[in-house]
C-alpha cells in the first residue's frame, strides 16, 4: 500500500526538493513495507504459523474497566486459557473511555509510529470504530486465517455494520447488546411498556424520570428511541442521511422532548451527565426507570449491589435498539499474531459460552449459534438468564437496528441546540 | 518560646526584633496547611472506609443494607493487579518527589532570594503546568516521549508527572526562601562554619517544614495522575489511579471505597511520619541554641 503511493508520488512531480523528502521517506519507511509485506502474509499464513508466531508473545488488550464482573471473565477465565493453549501473556488494560486508547494510537501515528505501538487489541464499537477504520489506524484482511471467522455471520446487517459503517475485515464481532429499560418492583407496579406510554408516564409521574444528557452513550440511545417513535418507525431512517427527513422527524422529537421537560427530573433544568449518575439516582430512589444498552447489566449491578434487588428489566415493545461490540487490532501493534489468537479464542463457542453466565457476565454471543458444536449448542439452550434480566426471545423480538452514524451525530447536535437550552 | 529568646540573648543582639518574629511565624501557614490537610485527608475517608464494607447502601439508609467483603477480596485477587499498581505508584512518586527537591529547592531560592535578568518570565514558566490542564498538552507530551523513546516505561511516566509537580515545589520553596534570612548564613561563615556545616546547621534546619510540605505536595499529585501516566505510560505502567478511575466512573463505590482507602494510607501515614518536622517545634527557632 505504501510503496503504491510512494512511487505515484515520484511519477506526478518531481523537485529537488521533493525528491529529498522522498528519499528521507523510503529510508525511513523501510521498516514499515516489512510490516505491510507480513501484513499480507498473515492472510495466507496457515492457523499453525500464526499461532507458532504468537506462541511466548503478550497482547496488551484496552478495554473498559469498570466492571469488577468483566475483569475477572477477560483476566482469569480469557488469559488463563491464552496462558494454558498458546503460552501468550494477556495484559488487560482497564481505561474509562474507549477514546483513550483511539487517542494513544493516534498519538503514536501522528509521532510516526508504525510498527511498535502499545495497543494490541480494543474493544470497540461505533463512532471509535469509525475513526480508527477512517484514520487507517485498524488491522485489516487477515479474518480467513481465523478459523472461529466460520462461526461468525457476516451475512447479518447487525454485524457487518458497525452504526452503519461496514466492518470490512477491520474487527472481529465479540458480544451483542441490546438497550433495555430497568424499573424497582417496590416502588412502580406496571412500567410503561411503549414510547408513547413512557411519555404519558413521564407527565403522570412528574420528577420521576431523566435521561443522561447526550452525546452520552446511553442518553443519545434514549433520544433515538424517541426520534424512531416520532418517525414513526426506523424503517425510513435506515438510509444515507437526508437532512430533509431529518428536519421533519427532528422536529416532532424536540417537540416531544420540550413538552416532556417539566415532568423530568428538576423540571429538566439540567440532566445527569453520565448512565452512572443516573444509575445512582435509580438505585437512590431520586428516579423510577433506567436502562442500560448492556441488558445482562440489571443482573450484575443487582448481585453487587449497585441496584436494589427488586429491580427488573423491561423492553418496550415498538422496539429497543441493538449493536455489537467487536475487537479491533491497530495498525502499529507489534503483536498481532498474538491479538489474532486471542481474538479466535474471544469467538469461540466455550468463551462465548462462558461470557453468558448470568453469573460470570450474562451478555449475548456474536457468534451465529446454529454453527457451533452440538455440545454447546446444547449447552445455549439450557443456559438460565438471571432472573431479572429481559429474556433473549423478547429482546430479539423488539430489536431494532442503530442508525449510521451520521444520523446519531446529527440527533446528539440537535437535542443540544433544541432541547438542553 | 523560651529557646527562641534564649537563643538570640546568647548569640547576637543585633537580630531586629523584627527579623526574629518574621522567622518565628513561618509555622503559622504551616500549621493551616496542616490542618487543611488532616481536614482533607481524614474526613472523606470516613464514608470511602464504610463503602468498602457495604453492598446495597441506598438513599436514605444511614447504613448499608448489606457488609460485604467483596469490594476486598476483588481487590486482593491477582486480577484486579493492585499489588503491581501499588509498587509502580511508588516506583513513580518517589524518584518525582526526590527529583522535584533537586530542582525545586535551588530553584526556590534563586526566585526567592536573588533578582535577574527575566525573573518574571521564569516564574510564569513555572507556574504554566499549574495553570494549563494536563489534557491540554497531553497529546503534544505523548509525541516527545514517543521521539525520546521514553514512552511505555517507568522513566518516561516520572519525567511526565515532573510537569505538574514541580510547580508546587519550586513554589512552597520560593515562599519558604522568601521568609529566610540569608544573613543567619552568613553569621555561621564568620563563626567558622564551612559551606557544609553552613547548609546542613543553617539552611536546611531553617527550610525542612518547607521541603516537607512541598515534598508531600509534589507526591500526592504524582501519586493521583490518571490521563498522563495511561498516554505516556502505555498501558505498560499501570498506576492505582489507573484502577481506581476506572471503578470511579462505573459507579461502584464499594470497589472504588476499598481503593480509595488504599489510595490515602501513603499520603496519611507520610504525613504522620513528618508531622514533628512542620509542627513548628523544630526549624530556624532552635538554630541558635545549637551554633
Amino acid at each position: 500500500m505504501l510503496n503504491v503511493q510512494l512511487c505515484q508520488l515520484r511519477l506526478n512531480k518531481l523537485n529537488p526538493l521533493q525528491a529529498l523528502i522522498l528519499f528521507f521517506s523510503i529510508t525511513l519507511l523501510t521498516p514499515t513495507t516489512v510490516t505491510a509485506a507480513s501484513e499480507n502474509e498473515f492472510a495466507d499464513d496457515s492457523w499453525d504459523e500464526i499461532v507458532a508466531a504468537a506462541k511466548g508473545g503478550e497482547v496488551n488488550w484496552f478495554m473498559w474497566g469498570g466492571s469488577d464482573d468483566i475483569n475477572r471473565y477477560v483476566s482469569d477465565f480469557v488469559g488463563g486459557l491464552l496462558k494454558k493453549r498458546y503460552d501468550i501473556t494477556l495484559n488487560r488494560v482497564g481505561i474509562n473511555d474507549t477514546v483513550e486508547a483511539v487517542n494513544l494510537v493516534l498519538g503514536e501515528k501522528e509521532a510516526g509510529n508504525t510498527d511498535s505501538g502499545s495497543v494490541d487489541l480494543i474493544w470497540i464499537n461505533g463512532e471509535n470504530f469509525r475513526s480508527m477504520k477512517q484514520g487507517d489506524m485498524a488491522f485489516c484482511g487477515y479474518l480467513d486465517a481465523m478459523p472461529n471467522n466460520a462461526l461468525i455471520d457476516w451475512e447479518n446487517d447487525s454485524i457487518a455494520n458497525d452504526f452503519g459503517v461496514p466492518v470490512d475485515g477491520c474487527e472481529v464481532p465479540w458480544s451483542k447488546a441490546q438497550f433495555a429499560f430497568a424499573y424497582d418492583e417496590k416502588r412502580t407496579d406496571t412500567p410503561p411498556t411503549t414510547i408513547a406510554a413512557l411519555i404519558d408516564w413521564v407527565t403522570k409521574n412528574p420528577g420521576r424520570f431523566t435521561y443522561p444528557a447526550p452525546p452520552d452513550f446511553s442518553g443519545s440511545v434514549f433520544v433515538r428511541h424517541v426520534f424512531y417513535h416520532a418517525a414513526g418507525g426506523v424503517k425510513n431512517l435506515l438510509v444515507d442521511f437526508d437532512q430533509a427527513l431529518f428536519d421533519e422527524v427532528a422536529a416532532k422529537t424536540w417537540q416531544i422532548l420540550n413538552d416532556m421537560k417539566p415532568a423530568l427530573w428538576r423540571a429538566g433544568r439540567t440532566y445527569p451527565q453520565s448512565i452512572t449518575q443516573l444509575d445512582q439516582m435509580f438505585a437512590n430512589s431520586e428516579v423510577d426507570i433506567t436502562f442500560s444498552y448492556d441488558p445482562s447489566s440489571v443482573g450484575l449491578k443487582i448481585e453487587n449491589g449497585s441496584y436494589p434487588a427488586t429491580t427488573k428489566g423491561f423492553v418496550m415493545t415498538d422496539g429497543t435498539i441493538g449493536n455489537t461490540s467487536y475487537t479491533l487490532i491497530p495498525f502499529n501493534s507489534p503483536n498481532k499474531a498474538a491479538a489474532i489468537v486471542l481474538q479466535n479464542l474471544l469467538t469461540s463457542d466455550e468463551a462465548q459460552y462462558q461470557k453468558a453466565l448470568p453469573e460470570v457476565w450474562g451478555t449475548m454471543p456474536a457468534i451465529d449459534l446454529s454453527r457451533i458444536s452440538d455440545e454447546y449448542k446444547d449447552k445455549f439452550n439450557t443456559l438460565e438468564r438471571h432472573p431479572s434480566v429481559v429474556s433473549e426471545a423478547e429482546l430479539a423480538e423488539v430489536a431494532l437496528p442503530e442508525l449510521q452514524s451520521s444520523w446519531i451525530t446529527a440527533i446528539e447536535e440537535g437535542w443540544k441546540e433544541n432541547v438542553a437550552r | 518560646m523560651h529557646t527562641l529568646r534564649e537563643g538570640r540573648l546568647k548569640t547576637d543582639m543585633t537580630t531586629s526584633v523584627h527579623r526574629t518574629q518574621s522567622s518565628r511565624q513561618t509555622p503559622a501557614p504551616v500549621l493551616l496547611a496542616f490542618a487543611l490537610m488532616i481536614i482533607w485527608l481524614v474526613l472523606p475517608l470516613v464514608p470511602i472506609v464504610v463503602w468498602s464494607f457495604a453492598k446495597r447502601w441506598f438513599f436514605p439508609d444511614l447504613v448499608p443494607g448489606e457488609w460485604s467483603l467483596q469490594a476486598w477480596q476483588y481487590l486482593f485477587s491477582p486480577v484486579s493487579g493492585l499489588g503491581k499498581a501499588i509498587s509502580a505508584s511508588l516506583a513513580i512518586a518517589i524518584p518525582v518527589t526526590l527529583l522535584s527537591c533537586c530542582i525545586g529547592i535551588p530553584a526556590g531560592r534563586a526566585l526567592a532570594c536573588y533578582n535577574f535578568r527575566g525573573k518574571r518570565a521564569v516564574q510564569l514558566l513555572v507556574l504554566a503546568p499549574v495553570l494549563v490542564p494536563g489534557i491540554a498538552v497531553i497529546t503534544g507530551l505523548h509525541g516527545i516521549m514517543l521521539n525520546l523513546e521514553l514512552n511505555n516505561q517507568l522513566a518516561g511516566v516520572i519525567v511526565a508527572h515532573l510537569i505538574p509537580a514541580l510547580p508546587y515545589m519550586i513554589l512552597v520553596m520560593a515562599s519558604t526562601f522568601a521568609r529566610f534570612d540569608t544573613e543567619f548564613e552568613a553569621q555561621a561563615r564568620t563563626l567558622g562554619a564551612n559551606t557544609f556545616q553552613v547548609f546542613t546547621r543553617v539552611t536546611l534546619p531553617a527550610i525542612l517544614p518547607g521541603i516537607v510540605i512541598g515534598a508531600l505536595f509534589t507526591f500526592l499529585v504524582s501519586w493521583s495522575q490518571y490521563i498522563l501516566t495511561l498516554i505516556v505510560g502505555g498501558g505498560r505502567v499501570v498506576t492505582l489511579p489507573l484502577l481506581l478511575f476506572n471503578f470511579v466512573s462505573a459507579g461502584r463505590n464499594d470497589v472504588a471505597g476499598a481503593l480509595g482507602v488504599i489510595f490515602i494510607l501513603p499520603g496519611l501515614i507520610i504525613l504522620i511520619a513528618v508531622a514533628r518536622f512542620i509542627s513548628g517545634r523544630s526549624g530556624i527557632a532552635e538554630l541558635p541554641s545549637r551554633l
